[in-house]
């Protein structure tokens, strides 16, 4: 019989960790521009690809740098900058060879529609946008925000690993290391799916109105974290 | 391990996920994947048939996520039955190739048979022709994805298991993959008709290039154009994502102690501003080339 109450309390921090990561991914997802389909056909703002694949996709390369520097160290610091530094080093060479491809490959400039003047550089956005459109390619300003998101996202699954993989257990470390990317991989999904229903397809970064909207998901994400942390410890520290 | 032979792996990975990334988005022009299929799938609504391969099996990340998964766990359980790597990494390859073939059949298949109401035939040769160069691309992506994966568990010593590592991969090209190379066949190759640079207005979609350099256009034509640019940036793009996260930690290998892995963050931070500073200097460039669409107005303040 597993003793519910006995690991529930043994492993309380860890729960509040994974939560608190989850919650910290739910966030960093709205910095990261996005445009959906039309940022690929170059009518929108920011990265011509889905919400959940470009930060699942950034979130996991840090992932995999945060594991590796895991099985060498064993400072929470150092780890979860790790993971911060592997989903930023993704995100900003995604952004950069989109930028390549928006300027030489389709001939348009960076332009955001949401704002008249990048809040960084202050240049002139609005005559920079072409007829029809929402915008295209990616100013500064949503270059830095995508950075920051990237960040925010590789700190939430590198806290999620690395408490989930300090959850008191009786598995073989190789068993819990893949039981633990495995859970995290999962709790990220979790947690970049739900503010695209803030995001709805486009978002250009801290700028737009849109990511005012975060405190609604980020207490979804508390909500259905909490859960998947009840589950991801229960099942590790049963084992 | 030395850091001179830890820099010759890091390059070859770098090398193998460049070739991936590139037969990803090739992969993804010749069959239509992800966003810049919306226009093919809106084409024959709007009156335009055409002959372009239509199979969008999901976005790019979960398909490539799949087949990569599907690799790495059939080669992990070859190697678990003692096969050589080579064989086990290219019996993997192989079955994640004919995974991938069966859906792009069922999905182009099923997505054209839906469009019937608005007159757009299935055409059978467009089958025969584009499904194995379709297989051959998603082939060599998961073979090269699984040399990086087995490279990083069996010589650099990462805790992930393979198949685990070989998804989080799959998921990462094909998230640069719609990212980069995709707008290069959304943005441009589908809208050759407009004006290059003039931007492409919402009132276009649907108004795709349906004529080729010679008779009609199919998705061998698309990959040809983009084999020039959007394929080798996109490969540009995944090989540097492997190999500066990689990079970092092989040059300040936190093993050594907590110092160096700290200044494999610091290196990783640079690495990033200079990245946002190379950004600026192409916003600018590309600014003062092109010049405003339209003539300054005082905007309400």
């Amino acid at each position: 019989m597993i003793d519910i109450a006995g690991i529930l309390a043994e492993n309380i921090l860890y729960i509040v960790m994974v939560t608190l990561g989850g919650m910290l991914i739910s966030w960093s997802v709205h910095f990261v521009p996005v445009g959906g389909a039309p940022a690929a056909m170059a009518q929108a703002t920011g990265i011509g690809t889905g919400t959940v694949q470009l930060a699942a996709g950034a979130g996991l390369t840090g992932l995999v740098t945060a594991g590796a520097v895991m099985n060498v160290s064993d400072s929470f610091a150092l780890v979860v900058a790790s993971g911060a530094v592997g989903a930023m080093i993704m995100i900003a060479v995604t952004m950069i060879v989109g930028t390549l491809v928006y300027v030489y490959g389709v001939g348009v400039p960076p332009a955001s529609a949401k704002v008249d003047y990048d809040p960084i550089t202050k240049d002139r956005q609005d005559l920079y946008v072409s007829q029809g459109t929402e915008g295209h390619g990616l100013p500064t300003v949503s270059y830095v925000s995508g950075v920051i998101g990237g960040a925010l996202g590789g700190i939430g699954g590198a806290t999620i690993y690395y408490s989930l993989m300090n959850t008191s257990t009786g598995l073989s470390q190789s068993d819990l290391v893949a039981l633990a990317s495995i859970f995290a991989v999962g709790i990220f999904f979790v947690n970049a799916v739900i503010p695209s229903y803030n995001i709805g397809g486009t978002i250009e970064g801290f700028h737009d109105p849109k990511f005012k909207k975060w405190p609604k998901a980020v207490f979804a994400s508390f909500v259905a974290t909490l859960m998947c942390a009840f589950v991801g410890v229960l099942a590790i520290g049963g084992l | 391990m030395e850091p001179l032979m830890g820099m010759g792996v890091l390059a070859l990975m770098g090398a193998a996920a460049t070739i991936a990334g590139t037969t990803e988005d090739l992969e993804s022009d010749v069959g239509s994947q992800s966003n810049p299929n919306s226009q093919v799938q809106l084409a024959p609504q709007m009156m335009y048939p055409h002959r372009i391969y239509n199979k969008a099996i999901s976005g790019e990340p979960p398909s490539n996520a799949l087949i990569c998964a599907i690799g790495g766990t059939v080669a992990s359980v070859l190697m678990t039955a003692g096969l050589s790597v080579v064989f086990a990494i290219a019996v993997g390859a192989l079955i994640a190739t004919a995974v991938h073939g069966t859906y792009a059949i069922t999905s182009y298949m099923g997505r054209t048979a839906s469009q019937k109401r608005f007159k757009q035939p299935i055409y059978l040769d467009i089958i025969r022709s584009h499904t194995p160069v379709i297989m051959g691309y998603a082939f060599i992506t998961t073979f090269c994805i699984l040399v990086v994966s087995y490279i990083m568990v069996a010589v650099l010593g990462h805790p992930f298991p393979l198949a685990l590592i070989a998804f989080i991969w799959g998921i990462t090209v094909g998230a640069i993959g719609s990212s980069t190379g995709d707008v290069h066949y959304g943005a441009e190759r589908e809208f050759q008709n407009v004006e290059f640079g003039s931007g492409l207005n919402a009132a276009n979609s649907g108004n795709i290039v349906r004529k080729a350099e010679s008779g009609l256009r199919n998705g061998i034509d698309n990959s040809w154009f983009c084999a020039k640019f959007g394929g080798p940036v996109t490969g540009l793009a995944f090989g540097m994502t492997v190999f500066l996260s990689g990079w970092v930690t092989a040059v300040f290998d936190p093993a050594i102690s907590i110092t160096w892995g700290w200044l494999s963050v610091v290196a990783g931070v640079v690495l990033v501003l200079l990245m946002i500073i190379w950004n600026r200097r192409i916003e600018v460039a590309a600014r003062e080339a092109y010049g405003p669409y339209k003539e300054d107005e005082e905007v309400a303040a």
